[in-house]
């Protein structure tokens, strides 16, 4: 099932998205270029500022390793040098998740990290803070059952999926640019080097597939997979984005 | 953090001028709120109210921990309102704002202190075990009249709360899972709302549910709590405008008004809601939870 993003949807922030997959449900802000405190100045390039806040209570050390992950990585997308001394401010709320994430037995921030790149991108996006490049990225999970070939893998599963394959013997998260680029991996649990080069070959698959490439593309649909990878679904949703800020000129 | 942008003089004057008229700039009734509109969302416990372009969300979640020493048999209940950058940039995380503080204390005296949640009923063993119940509330687009619309979260989501069955053999407690047996509601004593008056014209001119910009310019506010059985839980008053006591009165009628629609709205609202979860008619069966009284006031 593809992602459902909704973009532009909040009245005071700059940009904004609320993000849908797999019982996930985010809403991100960006407010930006905006003034920057004189401590977090800096003289070539853009502050960038993340704030992850759960669903329930507040902030703890988990969301604060989720948001320097995801300052990161953002920052090298984002071409902090065209707007110098400025801030660029990321709110990312979480409002719902599914039930039986926390038995899953994966890292609760591993499931959550490529729902928030996503969420943030399409933030970013809406605010039309200026990219160098996107981003998509995709949850792999291997299962303890058996070698792990590439047919094992589970590609961006949902909760249930997990507790069903339980025990899950390693986690990853993949981001890639829009170039193919690799921009982020987190990996969480016992794994070999080939099988981290397989996992990370299938998310390539997955996030940016080469039009040409349709061997392995062709398969995937068979199996019930989305037809399209993540970066045809990032370009759909900014394509709907440009044609409703564009309708004033394409209905003259 | 950037400031507020503070709003221009012409702005200000305009939007005096006009009140003087009897005009409100988004052509409202003094007396009149913006479109209300709450959803609740697939779990139990969150209610998502939008007032106007306002929105807020409430997110119940509960606990088992132990009670505090010198309230043995009541559970713990918390409302935790923090702001974030998402509704404006001048909210900084960790360090609260004025209208957060105000916020947090009219939520706490018109929700918690006035019982609204009956605490004891989160007592599983005395002394030992009870529910900790946390209301979360989430500020996501701001445009004023935030303590109106959070209070109508906080509520309604209190009522739309399941929590979960627990079974007590003796000293030990199993909290049964939603699968085991079926979740119970929470039981709510009353329903007090808040009614925010906005003070013009060195108390002059009163409105209901000002947006941003009108509460950039008033003097002061008036906030009234009160339950639909016109029983009032608080009243605050902040802001230097003098306001007549005898217009209190006045005050509390028009609220009690207001509270009745609110309360009428979200009774739909959660009527429309449980018809759709009970689609086959099945939750009557699950049901593990005694008849109560439920709805009627105390005292």
């Amino acid at each position: 099932m593809a992602p459902e993003a909704i973009l532009s949807h909040l009245h005071r922030a700059d940009g904004s998205a609320t993000y849908t997959h797999n019982g996930y449900c985010i809403i991100g802000a960006v407010n930006g270029p905006i003034e920057v405190l004189r401590r977090d100045e800096m003289p070539e390039e853009a502050t960038v500022e993340v704030n992850v806040r759960p669903a329930v209570g507040v902030g703890s050390p988990k969301e604060r390793h989720l948001e320097t992950l995801l300052h990161s990585t953002l920052r090298s997308i984002i071409l902090t040098r065209s707007i110098p001394r400025t801030l660029v401010q990321i709110t990312l709320q979480v409002r719902s998740l599914p039930d039986e994430e926390s038995s899953t037995g994966v890292s609760p921030s591993l499931l959550l990290l490529p729902h928030l790149l996503h969420t943030s991108l399409l933030a970013l996006l809406s605010a039309s803070i200026p990219l160098s490049t996107t981003l998509t990225a995709v949850l792999i999970a291997l299962p303890s059952t058996n070698t792990a070939t590439a047919s094992t893998q589970l590609l961006s599963p949902t909760a249930q999926e997990l507790l069903r394959a339980k025990p899950i013997r390693s986690a990853h998260v993949f981001a890639f640019s829009g170039e193919g680029k690799l921009l982020l991996n987190e990996s969480d649990g016992t794994f070999s080097y080939e099988e981290w080069d397989e996992a990370a070959e299938a998310a390539q698959e997955v996030c940016c597939k080469e039009d040409g490439g349709v061997g392995l593309g062709e398969g995937m649909e068979v199996d019930g997979r989305e037809g399209q990878n993540l970066d045809d679904w990032l370009r759909s949703v900014v394509r709907t984005k440009v044609g409703h800020e564009q309708r004033w000129k394409s209905t003259s | 953090m950037p400031q507020e942008a503070q709003i221009s003089v012409n702005e200000r004057a305009f939007i005096q001028d006009a009140l003087k008229e009897q005009l409100r700039l988004d052509g409202r009734a003094f007396d009149a709120f913006r479109p209300l509109e709450l959803t609740f969302g697939d779990e139990y416990g969150v209610a998502d109210v939008q007032l106007g372009k306002t929105r807020v969300i409430a997110r119940i979640s509960v606990d088992v921990t132990t009670p505090l020493p010198e309230r043995k048999f009541d559970g713990v209940f918390q409302i935790i309102t923090e702001f974030s950058p998402m509704a404006s940039p001048a909210f900084e995380v960790g360090r609260p704002t004025n209208a957060e503080v105000v916020l947090s204390r009219i939520l706490e005296k018109a929700i918690r202190r006035s019982n609204a949640l009956d605490t004891e009923s989160l007592c599983i063993i005395a002394g030992l075990k009870c529910f900790a119940l946390r209301a979360d509330v989430h500020v996501i687009d701001h445009d004023g009249g935030l303590i109106d619309a959070s209070c109508i979260a906080v509520m309604a989501a209190l009522q739309h709360f399941r929590r979960p069955d627990v079974l007590v053999e003796g000293e030990k407690a199993t909290v049964l899972s939603i699968r085991e047996r079926d979740p119970i509601p929470l039981s709510i004593l009353h329903q007090p709302l808040c009614v925010t008056f906005s003070y013009f014209e060195e108390g002059e001119l009163f409105l209901v549910d000002s947006n941003l910009a009108e509460e950039q310019v008033r003097d002061g506010e008036v906030i009234i709590t009160m339950n639909r059985h016109g029983e009032v839980c608080q009243i605050a008053k902040y802001g230097g405008a003098p306001v007549e006591p005898y217009a209190l009165f006045n005050l509390t009628s028009l609220a009690l008004q207001k509270v009745k629609e609110m309360s009428k709205f979200i009774q739909e609202r959660l009527d429309e809601d449980a018809k759709r979860r009970n689609a086959g008619g099945l939750l009557a069966e699950l049901s593990a939870e005694n008849d109560r009284p439920f709805d009627r006031p105390v005292g």
